[in-house]
């Protein structure tokens, strides 16, 4: 191999320097073995937006000019490691308009490692993840993911253990000694040192065979040429009534409001409050959700003044983005149900994402 | 296209909402942060404005969230305009409309010319555009300036209207300086005020207070001439907080008398809901301390600095004439107020 | 109907006869007279010699009630340029200007008219940038427009202007085209001198210059989109690819509405795009931009009263640059004096802009003339015929000499042609003990 590159798919600004960290300190590493290296931070992400993906790219190669072709790409190639920083992301990306929701293992190099901080089973994740037409690893660290703030970082190790993992993974890109004699050169020494070894010894790797895993409904956008765009920098407008089509903003969601409409009070404040337009009004004066334009802020669930009406709910347990006020106008018992299986499996509600 | 007759249905709880239509006009499918309360307020905006509507835009997280070739959120027309343009823009938004009406070009109608800006754009590099439209009677224009505290889209460095002492990207906490944003905020809505007296409306709101917002909103469209609303937007990514916490900061903010919630209708000024409480003496204010610390871009701050802050807060309570609006101490006719 | 079909369909006016009436007005009245023509709807003023008494004329105009407008005194020159470009977005007929470092001053606002495809007409009353605080005329300031997709023009008299300004509106408001214009007028000798100049009347005007319509890009209720949202690297070559197609169809759009002026207002035909100037059988040329025609012209009299074969090309379009034209002008021509009444430091042989376009175009021919730069006329420095005499005499000189790349020479500059000891960073005037 003459180069390759860890991906880092994160969620914006709440773990933009733990990327960050992560592919720098990679790259420095990667220079204990004499080879070279740069950082990439896809420029279509930035500026970035909390909890809509983004990505970061060490590159590490054994040659200038390797280097030199893929420090020139918005994504470099040859992606060997896709780290996720957060489960729900393996949903799938939406980073920018028009491009549609892109598989998390999208760019994955044939024999490639996905490697997720997770607290769910390959078997749950495989659910998530597309299926590749070639064989791939997914490999699962242990975790919650770590959620900082642009300027207070969230210094609870998970950057050292990431490097840990990517190390046991994709060992001749960079191996734990290269890492445990980088992090020997800084500040912290023994704790790195303790964080990278746990990272590394805790990850479990799983082969994946092609065609293994969800279904891949992904479909690339075909872009116009330039006699097919309207002149000007015109662009229709989205018609009364409807929403934009081409960005939906639910893969920024890392838990979901569940609503037991049986508390609701019908005040309104819910659907008064939120920022993206995501409530609709049923005939009984409830509000019902349009979980694809929902990205997970968990305004409605601070600002709803009857406790547990709102709950806001770790994504990876639900499949679909339909809403759900449907359910239960069928049935309220198997509403009922729905939402405390989902509850259950969440292992209950979120209190508080981030650090403040 | 006609304006939807869909209401929200009529509920006793919150019944002033209900006069709202249901219809957004800007609506799901930005790419702006979650818990963007600036993002709320271009809703706020859209829905009290309706369909008869032009908005213009300034260079922004408003611009480059929301409007991402080939995507937007508008369904109202809405045009680009330049950082510091947001007052040319109306004004030549509406100087052409006037023009074009009253040759029999187009027809005859009304038709609510919006321009937005940034604290940065309209704070900042546009505060002379805001002050010519501020000055031009002839034209029907609405500048709501959206104040999220710096200039978020570039990923946060500081403007005239970031708070004293917040760390930005361009005023960073360091070793050895522990402070490095040493400008008081700036006071747009009073400043354009207190030196335009022919502007026919100037208000200052808060995401957090909805209705408010859109009741001045409302009142800037419905005058003819020049009106100003300027709203307190907290910005997840740039003051560093759990995003489901935006409303209640906007909230906060004022209760704890930053923000004060006032408008002035044809040189009649007005203070609404908390703020007016405040200023007749019903409400204590919270302590600020409340606020900043519950924001990473205060986090640095040791309590000299909160009990700076909390001084500088207290000050325009209760030595300027008119409280938290003008800093006025003192009338030729000698100290002012009579609440003293 | 189409704006050639709308615009021909009238009884053309008498070959050598002009319809409207004579006056005596300076370049940026004759302007304001075409803009009155034209009723131009939304007009953005902002002080700044030598441009700003267009505006001063307009305004009058307005208030005399000789002309339906709105006229708006900006803070700024940004503003103005925002304030014409906000216009033509709604529909309006919209007219700005400045001058100097006034253009500088807005110029993110002439980028994005420019970029936005908005026919907005400006005036540019060519002057020296700051500092020194200078009026008098240099071509740099509208040149720093020239790659952003403004169309640009040098006129030479106020007739010209008047003329422009109607034809400057025809060729940008054309579907095909769609692009900003900004007419160049030299600063004191045509925006501050009277010339006799003949005004059209309206009627004739309003079939030349059909109503602006920019159809589904209006800003308007009806017409509900999103104008200029971000675009990312995916996006934006498209868009300046269109803005280069606009800019090739321009010169079609320019010869048809040169055409149309002509029949209509009776005009001797000419080329839309040069002014070339006894050049037929021409040995030796010299090439220039607005003013410096007039005294151009004279200094081909009188060489060629003495029997020299020596013509003098006026570029009037600069964008869309006239490659064409100069291409077959200066095929045959042996020896060629570029007159740039404006600087590019640093550039191919310390030269100006023009120089560097002229070059630029002549590269592809088989048999190149020798191009002799030249700079002149700076910060409204007068250009004589003596001036011209003695750039034509030194341009043989240099092709006789077979130089190819001919030294740039500064014509009128006080002081010698170059100073070994000052090139080398010596101060002669102290060590001479020079003027203060």
């Amino acid at each position: 191999m003459s180069v390759g590159a860890v991906d880092i798919t994160y969620r914006g600004i709440f773990q933009k320097n733990l990327a960050g960290v992560i592919t720098k300190e990679l790259v420095k590493a990667a220079r204990h073995e004499d080879k070279i290296g740069g950082t990439v931070q896809r420029y279509g992400d930035s500026p970035e937006r909390n909890g809509i993906p983004a990505k970061q790219f060490s590159v590490i190669a054994d040659d200038a000019d390797s280097l030199r072709v893929e420090m020139t790409k918005y994504e470099p190639s040859n992606v060997v490691v896709v780290a996720v920083m957060d489960d729900t992301l393996t949903k799938g990306v939406e980073s920018w308009a028009w491009y549609g929701v892109r598989p998390i293992n999208l760019n994955l190099a044939p024999g490639g490692t996905l490697l997720v901080i997770s607290r769910r089973s390959a078997e749950e994740l495989l659910e998530l993840i597309p299926r590749r037409e070639y064989a791939w690893n997914l490999a699962i660290l242990p975790g919650e993911p770590s959620f900082g703030g642009l300027w207070v970082y969230n210094d609870d190790g998970t950057d050292y253990r990431t490097m840990g993992a990517v190390s046991r993974v994709a060992g001749d890109l960079v191996s734990l000694d290269s890492l445990l004699a980088q992090a020997a050169s800084g500040q912290d020494g023994e704790l790195r040192a303790e964080q990278l070894r746990e990272g590394h010894d805790s990850v479990r790797a799983y082969p994946v065979d092609a065609g293994v895993g969800a279904e891949d409904t992904y479909e690339p956008v075909e872009m116009p040429g330039w006699t097919q765009m309207r002149e000007g920098l015109v662009i229709p407008a989205v018609p009364v009534g409807e929403t934009n089509p081409l960005f939906k903003k639910y893969t920024t969601r890392t838990a979901r409001p569940l609503v037991k409409f049986d508390a609701c009070v019908k005040c309104q404040i819910c659907y008064t409050v939120c920022p993206d337009e995501c409530f609709i009004p049923t005939p009984e004066g409830h509000w019902d959700i349009r979980y694809e334009s929902c990205c997970g802020c968990g305004i409605c669930a601070q600002s709803c003044p009857v406790t547990g009406c709102i709950e806001m709910v770790d994504e990876a347990v639900f499949d679909s983005n339909e809403p759900l006020h449907g359910v239960y106008e069928n049935n309220r018992e198997e509403y009922e149900e729905l939402r405390q299986d989902k509850l259950a499996k969440a292992g209950g509600p979120i209190p508080h994402y981030g650090i403040f | 296209m006609a304006a939807p007759e869909l209401t929200v249905p009529d509920l006793e709880i919150n019944r002033r909402i209900t006069i709202l239509p249901l219809q957004e006009y800007y609506t799901s499918g930005h790419r702006t942060c979650q818990g963007c309360e600036s993002a709320l307020v271009m809703r706020y905006m859209a829905k009290v404005a309706g369909p008869r509507t032009l908005v213009t835009g300034t260079t922004g997280c408003m611009y480059v969230a929301n409007t991402s070739y080939n995507s937007t959120p508008w369904s109202l027309p809405w045009a680009h305009t330049q950082l510091g343009s947001s007052g040319s823009s109306a004004i030549g938004t509406s100087a052409a409309l006037k023009a074009l009406m009253r040759k029999g070009k187009i027809p005859d109608e009304r038709i609510n010319v919006i321009a937005f800006c940034s604290d940065g754009g309209g704070g900042d590099m546009g505060l002379a555009t805001l002050s010519a439209a501020m000055q031009d009677t002839r034209y029907n224009l609405l500048i709501l300036l959206y104040d999220n505290e710096s200039y978020a889209n570039t990923d946060i460095q500081a403007s005239g209207m970031t708070p004293w002492g917040a760390v930005t990207a361009f005023t960073p906490s360091g070793k050895r300086q522990r402070i490095t944003h040493h400008r008081w905020k700036k006071n747009v809505p009073a400043l354009l005020m207190a030196g335009h007296p022919t502007g026919r409306y100037f208000a200052n709101t808060s995401s957090g207070f909805g209705m408010d917002l859109m009741e001045k909103v409302r009142t800037a469209l419905d005058m003819d001439g020049p009106t100003f609303v300027q709203t307190h937007d907290p910005c997840p990514k740039g003051w560093d907080y759990d995003p489901r916490m935006s409303h209640e900061l906007a909230v906060m903010a004022v209760e704890c008398g930053i923000t004060v919630l006032w408008d002035c209708l044809e040189g009649e000024l007005r203070y609404q809901g908390i703020s007016r409480q405040q200023v007749e003496g019903k409400l204590r204010r919270r302590p600020v301390a409340d606020y900043l610390r519950r924001q990473g871009r205060f986090a640095h701050f040791a309590d000299e600095d909160i009990d700076f802050f909390q001084s500088r807060i207290d000050e325009m309570w209760e030595d300027w004439i008119l409280p938290g609006v003008l800093r006025v101490n003192q009338t030729p006719f000698g100290p002012g107020g009579s609440r003293g | 109907m189409t704006a050639t079909e709308q615009a021909t369909s009238g009884t053309p006016a008498p070959a050598g006869h002009e319809a409207g009436h004579e006056e005596i007005i300076t370049g940026c009245d004759a302007v304001a007279q075409a803009l009155r023509l034209l009723d131009v709807d939304v007009l953005a003023g902002y002080p700044i010699r030598p441009y700003d008494s267009v505006m001063s004329a307009v305004s009058k105009m307005i208030a005399n009630g000789q002309m339906d407008a709105e006229f708006i005194v900006a803070e700024s020159e940004h503003s103005q340029f925002e304030i014409g470009k906000h216009a033509s977005l709604v529909g309006a007929r919209a007219f700005i200007g400045s001058a100097g470092v006034g253009w500088m001053y807005g110029m993110e606002a002439l980028v994005v008219t420019a970029s936005l495809r908005l026919p907005v007409i400006a005036l540019v009353g060519n002057r020296a940038l700051d500092d020194p605080g200078a009026f008098g005329v240099e071509h740099n300031d509208a040149l720093m427009v020239r790659d952003t997709g403004w169309l640009l023009y040098w006129v030479e008299s106020a007739q010209e202007a008047l003329d422009t300004t109607l034809l400057a509106y025809r060729v940008a408001e054309d579907k095909r085209v769609m692009l900003p214009c900004a007419l160049s007028m030299d600063g004191a000798f045509l925006t501050h001198s009277q010339h006799i100049v003949r005004v059209p009347d309206e009627e004739r005007v309003s079939r030349f210059v059909p109503p602006y319509d920019l159809g589904d890009r209006r800003f308007h209720p009806d017409n509900p989109v999103s104008i200029a949202p971000q675009f990312n690297e995916d996006w934006v070559m498209e868009a300046r690819r269109q803005s280069d197609a606009a800019m090739r169809r321009a010169r079609t759009v320019i010869g048809e509405a040169t055409a149309d002026f002509q029949r209509l207002f009776g005009r001797e035909p000419e080329d839309p795009f040069v002014d070339a100037y006894r050049m037929e059988d021409a040995e030796y040329a010299l090439i220039g931009m607005g003013t410096v025609g007039m005294v151009g012209k004279v200094a081909v009299d009188r060489m060629r009263a003495a029997g020299k074969k020596v013509g003098f090309v006026r570029v009037k379009w600069f964008r869309p640059f006239p490659r064409p034209e100069l291409r077959a002008l200066l095929r045959n021509v042996k020896g060629v004096g570029i007159v740039d009444r404006d600087y590019s430091f640093g550039s191919s042989s310390h030269a100006g802009v023009l120089y560097t376009e002229v070059t630029a175009a002549l590269y592809p021919e088989p048999r190149r003339p020798v191009v002799a730069p030249f700079i002149a006329g700076l910060g409204g420095r007068e250009v004589s015929v003596e001036n011209m005499l003695e750039m034509e005499d030194s341009v043989e000189r240099v092709t006789a000499a077979g130089e190819l790349d001919p030294t740039c020479q500064w014509i009128g500059v006080r002081g010698p042609a170059t100073d070994p000891r000052y090139e080398q960073g010596e101060n002669p005037r102290t060590a001479e003990g020079g003027a203060r």
